[in-house]
C-alpha cells in the first residue's frame, strides 16, 4: 500500500515537473519561436528627434569608486542636456558617496552642465525603494527612469526609449539588461544566460499577456503613472517586480525592448556568498509579493495565473531541491518497476533539453555581443550545471526559512566595488 | 484469386546499414542559395489556406503588398510565387479543396470496402495484435520473451487503440479486424498528409491529386496498407514529421514536433532511418539564415532522439541492453538473457538478398501486384533526382522527393533480408515522385490565351486519361483483372464474391466445435487472438515460430517431442515458412508430428489451402 502511494507520488510529481519545465523551456524560447515576437523585441532602426524629457534616478550606497563615472555616462548620453535631469540618491550617513557625487557635480557645473543633483534622505528604512520614493517628488520631467550605480548604459538609450514611447504611446518601457562576464567564475556563464533568456525572451511573453515583473533598472515610467501609484513599496524586497505587477493590474501596457545593441551591461555577483544572498533576496521578495496579493487584482485569469506562476516559482524551486535527491534515492534503493522508472526519468530528459538550449543560448549570446564561446565554456557549464541548480534551490530554501521567521530585513553584504550588478541588485548599497 | 503465399518471418531484420547521405552537397547548396536571401520581402505567399498559421501571414501580406507596388511596371502577374525553402506555398483554393476531399473519400472507399475480407490474415498481423493483447491483458510487451526484434511503439499504439473500445479486441469481429480498422483511419490521415506534402513540395494541386490517386488506388497499396503492419503506422508518423517541416512558418515548436514525430516513427519501425538524411537536408534548407536556426537545428535531433532514448533506457533498466559478457558472437547467441544490441547486431549481419532473382519478391509479388507504380516510380525517382540535383536551389521539392524514395529503395536492393511487406513505405514515396514528375512534364506557360486554355485542359485530360486507362485495363489490376480462367472481372480487393478471411473463420469455427480447449496446438500467429482472447480460451495454442524457438514453449510445454502435440492448424503459407525456418532442424519435431497426423478438415480457394491435422 505504502509502496503504491510512493509510486503514485513519483509519477504525479514527475509529470507535473515535466509539464512545468517544458513550459519554462517554451518561455525561454518564446522570442525565437515567433518571428513576430522577434521583430517586435528589436529596437526601431531609426530614432525620432528628442521630444520626451527624462528624470534619471541613481540610487547609490557606498559607491564612492564608481559614482562619478556613472554620472558622467548618464550626462554624456547622446540626448540633449535640457531634456535630462539626474538625481543621485544617498542616505545621510553615506558621506563618501555624497562627497564624490558633489565633486562631480561641481566639475560638471564648471563645464556648463547644471542638471545633476544629490538627494539625501535620513529616515528609515534605508533601502532602494525608500530612496526612490524620496527622490520622486523632486523630479519634474515626463519620464522617470532608474539606473544602478555601476550600470554601463548605452549612449543611445534615451533616444531609443523616446522613439518607442512616442511611436507606440506606451507609458512604461523595460529595456534590456545583460550580465556580460560569462567567463569570470564557475557560475557566471549560467547566471549570464539566465539574464539573456529572461530579458530577451521570457519578459516579452509576460508583457504580451499583461503580467510582468519588471527589472530594477533601465526601466522607464511616465511620471504621472508613478505618482498615481504612490511610488514604490518600501517594505518589499523586490519592489521592482511588485511595481510591474501593480502596473499590469492597472491594465497599463508595458513595452519590452531587448536589442543586443542597446542593452545596459552589468556583471555577475563577485562571490558565491553574494550570489546566494542576492538570490535569497529575490526569492523572498517574490514570496512577499505573492503574499501581498497584488496579483489577485489582475483583470483576467490568465494574467493572475501567470503572475502567481512567477511569484510561486521560488517555492517550487525549493521543493524541487528537496525532491530531486529523494526521487533519485528512491529509484536506486526501491528498484521501482520499469514503467515507473521511465516516467520518473522524464524530468531528467527535460533538464537535458534545458541544458542544450542554454548551450545554444551561449552561442547566441556571444554571437550577438561580438564575444566568442568556446567548447571549454560549454564543458564548464555542464560541470557547473547541477551545483548551480542546487545553489538556486538552497537560496530558495533559505528565503523560505527567513520568510517563516519573519525576517524581512535587507541582508547586509560587504561593499565590493564596481563589479556589483544585477537587475534588482541593491543590497550592497543599502548594507 | 491472386493472393501470393509469401514467407514471412516474425523476427524481421529491417533496420540496418546506412544510406548515402543525400545532403553531401550542402556546402555547394549554401553557395548558390545564399544569393537569394537579399530579395527577401517576407512572405509574398498569398496563402490563407487551411492550416492555422497565426496572425503573421496577414502582416507579411501587407508588407509584401507595399514592396510589390514599388516597381509599378506592367500589371502584376497573378501567379503566386513558390519556394519550398521559404515556405511560400500557393493557397489550397477551391479546386484544391475539392481534390483533397475527393482524395480522402477515395482512400476511405478503396481501403475501407472489403477491409475485413481481403487480404488473408497474415502472420505478422497476428504477431502485432498478439503483442497488443499482451499489453492490454498482461501489461507486458509480448506473451513470449520479448527479444527486441522490433521497437515496440507500433503495438503499444495498437494496444492504445484497442483498450478504450467497447469490446476491445472483438469490437470489429476479431483482433486483426480491429487492428485493420485502425489502419483505415491511419490511411485516411496519411492521405491528407501526403496530399499536403506533395502540394507543398511541388506547389501544385495536380501533383498532389495524382499522388493521392496512386496512394489510394494502386493494388499494391490497397493490399499492404489494409494489413496491420508497423510500416503503415510508421509512415503516418513519418509523413507527419515531414509535414511539420513544411509548414509555412517554421517555428521551434513545429520543428520540435517534427523531430519528435520522426523519433516515434523510428521506434515504430526502424527502417524509417533510411528517410532521415532527406529530412536533415530539408531542415537545413528551411532553417538556414533564420533567427532561430541554432535552436531549431539542435532541438530537432534532440526531439528525434528522445523516443529512441526511452527505448534504450527501457532495455537498460531491464538489464537487456548488452549481451552478457559483451559477447557479440553471432554463431553463439547469449543464452541467459536477450539483448537489444545483440539483436541489432544480428540483424545488421543477416544477408540473404534474393530480391532480383526469378523467385525473388520483386518478380513473384511486387511486380505482380502493380507493375505500373513500381516502374513509373523508379523512372520518376530518377527524374526527380536529376531535376533536383541540377538546380538544388529552385528544385528543393524534387530533391527531397527523389532522395526519400532513393534512400528507401537503396535499403531494399542492398541485399539483406527482405520480406514481402517491406515494400510498403516505398509506395507513398513512389506516388509522390510520380505526382511531382507528372506536374513537371505538363508544365508550360503560354502568352496566347487560346494556348493557355488548351494547356490547362491538357493538364487535366492527360492524367485523367491515364487514370481511366489504369482503372479499366485488366492488365493493371487497379479495378478489374483477368482471373485464372481468362475472364475479366472485378479485382480481388473489391470482389464481393471473394471472402478470403472467411476461410480462416471457418477453420476457427471447426476448432471451436471439435477441439477441446486444453489441447496442445501448433498453428500460425494469425489465429492467436481468436484462440487466446475469445472464450473458451486455448492457452496451449502456439505458433510454430514460438514452438520451435522460445525455450518456455519448446522445452517446457512440448519438450520437443511430436507426441506432445495434439493438433496442427495449417496453411500452405505456414508449411512453406516451416520449411524455410528449418535450416538448422529446429522445426523437425513439428514436421514429424505432421507426418504422424491425419487431416480432419481442409478448404481450398485458388492458391490458398487451409487444413487442420490431428496428431495420433
Amino acid at each position: 500500500m505504502i509502496v503504491a502511494i510512493i509510486y503514485l507520488v513519483l509519477i504525479v510529481v514527475s509529470i507535473l515537473l515535466t509539464v512545468q519545465s517544458a513550459h519554462v523551456l517554451y518561455l525561454m524560447l518564446y522570442t525565437w519561436d515567433r518571428a513576430d515576437a522577434e521583430r517586435q523585441a528589436r529596437a526601431p532602426d531609426e530614432f525620432l528627434p528628442p521630444q520626451i524629457s527624462f528624470s534619471v534616478l541613481l540610487p547609490a550606497r557606498h559607491e564612492e569608486d564608481v559614482i562619478q563615472s556613472t554620472i558622467e555616462r548618464v550626462v554624456r548620453a547622446n540626448y540633449p542636456a535640457e531634456l535630462l535631469e539626474v538625481f543621485v540618491i544617498c542616505s545621510q550617513d553615506d558621506d563618501g558617496t555624497i562627497k564624490k557625487a558633489e565633486e562631480k557635480i561641481d566639475d560638471l557645473k564648471r563645464k556648463g552642465l547644471h542638471n545633476v543633483r544629490v538627494v539625501v534622505f535620513d529616515d528609515k528604512p534605508i533601502n532602494k525603494p525608500h530612496g526612490l520614493n524620496t527622490a520622486l517628488p523632486h523630479t519634474a520631467n515626463q519620464v522617470v527612469t532608474i539606473f544602478d550605480a555601476e550600470d554601463d548604459i548605452h549612449p543611445e538609450i534615451f533616444s531609443l526609449v523616446n522613439t518607442v514611447m512616442v511611436q507606440e504611446k506606451v507609458k512604461v518601457v523595460q529595456a534590456g539588461v545583460q550580465l556580460m562576464n560569462f567567463e569570470s567564475n564557475w557560475y557566471s556563464t549560467l547566471n549570464v544566460l539566465e539574464y539573456f533568456f529572461w530579458f530577451k525572451s521570457r519578459l516579452h511573453y509576460h508583457a504580451h499577456y499583461g503580467s510582468i515583473p519588471l527589472g530594477g533598472n533601465t526601466v522607464f515610467f511616465a511620471r504621472e503613472l508613478l505618482l498615481r501609484l504612490g511610488g514604490w513599496d518600501d517594505r518589499n524586497l523586490t519592489e521592482d517586480a511588485d511595481m510591474g505587477l501593480r502596473i499590469s493590474a492597472m491594465g497599463e501596457r508595458v513595452r519590452v525592448v531587448y536589442d543586443d545593441r542597446y542593452v545596459t551591461k552589468e556583471e555577475t555577483p563577485p562571490t558565491l556568498g553574494h550570489f546566494i544572498r542576492q538570490r535569497t533576496r529575490w526569492s523572498q521578495g517574490f514570496m512577499q509579493t505573492l503574499k501581498k496579493g497584488t496579483w489577485k487584482k489582475m483583470p483576467t485569469r490568465k494574467q493572475r495565473w501567470l503572475a502567481f506562476y512567477v511569484l510561486a516559482f521560488p517555492r517550487g524551486q525549493a521543493l524541487l531541491g528537496i525532491y530531486l535527491p529523494i526521487s533519485l534515492g528512491m529509484i536506486l534503493i526501491l528498484k521501482v518497476p520499469v514503467l515507473i522508472a521511465l516516467c520518473s526519468y522524464l524530468p531528467v530528459l527535460l533538464l537535458a533539453a534545458h541544458f542544450l538550449v542554454q548551450a545554444v543560448g551561449l552561442y547566441e549570446f556571444t554571437g550577438a555581443h561580438g564575444l566568442e564561446a568556446s567548447p571549454k565554456a560549454i564543458v564548464r557549464m555542464a560541470i557547473a550545471w547541477f551545483p548551480f541548480q542546487m545553489v538556486l534551490a538552497y537560496a530558495a530554501l533559505r528565503a523560505m526559512r527567513r520568510e517563516m521567521l519573519g525576517r524581512h530585513d535587507w541582508e547586509k553584504t560587504q561593499h565590493v566595488g564596481a563589479h556589483r550588478a544585477t537587475t534588482e541588485e541593491a543590497e550592497s548599497r543599502v548594507g | 484469386m491472386s493472393d501470393n503465399p509469401t514467407p514471412s518471418r516474425p523476427a524481421a531484420a529491417d533496420a540496418e546499414g546506412r544510406n548515402t547521405p543525400a545532403d553531401k552537397n550542402t556546402a555547394a547548396g549554401k553557395g548558390t542559395a545564399a544569393g537569394n536571401g537579399t530579395t527577401a520581402d517576407n512572405g509574398t505567399a498569398p496563402d490563407n489556406g487551411t492550416t492555422a498559421e497565426n496572425g503573421t501571414t496577414a502582416e507579411n501580406g501587407t508588407a509584401a503588398g507595399k514592396g510589390a507596388e514599388a516597381p509599378a511596371r506592367r500589371p502584376r502577374r497573378r501567379r503566386p510565387r513558390f519556394s519550398v525553402e521559404r515556405g511560400w506555398f500557393p493557397p489550397l483554393g477551391t479546386k484544391g479543396k475539392i481534390a483533397l476531399v475527393v482524395s480522402l473519400l477515395t482512400g476511405l472507399l478503396t481501403h475501407g470496402y472489403h477491409l475485413f475480407r481481403y487480404p488473408l490474415y497474415l502472420t505478422d498481423e497476428g504477431i502485432y495484435m498478439q503483442r497488443a493483447w499482451s499489453l492490454v491483458r498482461e501489461t507486458s510487451l509480448s506473451p513470449y520473451t520479448y527479444d527486441y526484434d522490433h521497437a515496440p511503439l507500433g503495438w503499444i499504439t495498437l494496444a492504445g487503440w484497442v483498450y478504450p473500445l467497447p469490446k476491445q479486441f472483438e469490437t470489429f469481429g476479431n483482433a486483426i479486424n480491429t487492428g485493420r480498422f485502425l489502419m483505415l483511419l491511419v490511411h485516411v490521415a496519411s492521405v491528407y498528409l501526403l496530399f499536403e506534402i506533395t502540394r507543398r513540395l511541388s506547389g501544385s494541386v495536380l501533383a498532389a491529386t495524382v499522388t493521392s490517386f496512386l496512394f489510394n488506388v494502386s493494388p499494391i497499396a490497397v493490399y499492404f496498407q489494409r494489413q496491420v503492419l508497423l510500416d503503415n503506422l510508421m509512415i503516418l508518423w513519418l509523413l507527419l514529421s515531414l509535414f511539420m517541416l513544411l509548414r509555412r512558418e517554421i517555428t521551434i515548436r513545429s520543428v520540435f514536433g517534427g523531430g519528435l514525430a520522426l523519433g516515434i516513427a523510428l521506434i515504430t519501425k526502424e527502417n524509417a532511418v533510411f528517410f532521415v538524411p532527406s529530412f536533415m537536408y530539408l531542415l537545413y534548407r528551411r532553417v538556414k539564415g533564420s533567427a532561430s536556426s541554432r535552436f531549431t537545428s539542435t532541438l530537432w535531433p534532440f526531439a528525434a532522439a528522445t523516443p529512441i532514448g526511452a527505448y534504450v533506457t527501457y532495455a537498460l533498466l531491464k538489464n537487456e541492453l548488452l549481451p552478457s559478457g559483451f559477447d557479440f558472437d553471432l554463431n553463439n547467441p547469449p543464452a541467459d538473457h536477450v539483448s537489444l544490441l545483440y539483436t541489432l547486431w544480428w540483424q545488421l549481419n543477416r544477408n540473404q538478398g534474393t530480391l532480383f532473382s526469378h523467385t525473388g519478391l520483386l518478380q513473384t509479388s511486387w511486380l505482380v501486384r502493380d507493375k505500373f507504380l513500381l516502374i513509373a516510380g523508379v523512372c520518376a525517382m530518377v527524374m526527380c533526382l536529376w531535376i533536383g540535383t541540377r538546380d538544388r536551389r529552385r528544385n528543393l521539392g524534387f530533391l527531397i522527393a527523389g532522395t526519400l524514395a532513393f534512400g528507401y529503395a537503396f535499403y531494399l536492393v542492398r541485399g539483406s533480408v527482405v520480406l514481402d511487406f517491406y515494400v510498403t513505405p516505398l509506395i507513398p514515396m513512389f506516388a509522390l515522385n510520380i505526382g511531382m514528375i507528372t506536374d513537371r512534364l505538363l508544365k508550360g506557360s503560354f502568352a496566347n490565351r487560346f494556348m493557355r486554355g488548351a494547356h490547362s485542359l491538357t493538364r487535366v485530360a492527360v492524367p485523367s486519361f491515364v487514370a481511366i486507362l489504369l482503372l479499366v485495363s485488366p492488365a493493371s489490376g487497379y479495378l478489374v483483372h483477368t482471373n485464372t480462367e481468362g475472364r475479366t472481372q472485378i479485382a480481388d480487393q473489391y470482389q464481393s464474391k471473394i471472402n478470403l478471411t472467411g476461410m480462416q473463420h471457418a477453420q476457427i469455427a471447426w476448432v471451436r466445435k471439435h477441439v477441446p480447449p486444453n489441447s496442445r496446438i501448433i498453428m500460425d500467429d494469425d489465429l492467436w487472438g481468436e484462440l487466446h482472447d475469445v472464450r473458451p480460451f486455448y492457452p496451449y495454442a502456439h505458433s510454430h515460430w514460438n514452438a520451435s524457438s522460445d525455450p518456455d514453449v519448446r522445452d517446457k510445454l512440448f519438450r520437443k517431442r511430436w507426441q506432445n502435440v495434439d493438433y496442427i492448424i495449417m496453411s500452405n503459407k505456414m508449411r512453406k515458412s516451416m520449411m524455410t525456418n528449418n535450416s538448422d532442424g529446429r522445426e523437425n519435431w513439428i514436421l514429424q508430428a505432421l507426418r504422424n497426423s491425419t487431416r480432419v478438415w481442409s478448404d481450398t480457394q485458388g492458391n490458398i489451402k487451409l487444413e487442420i491435422y490431428r496428431v495420433q
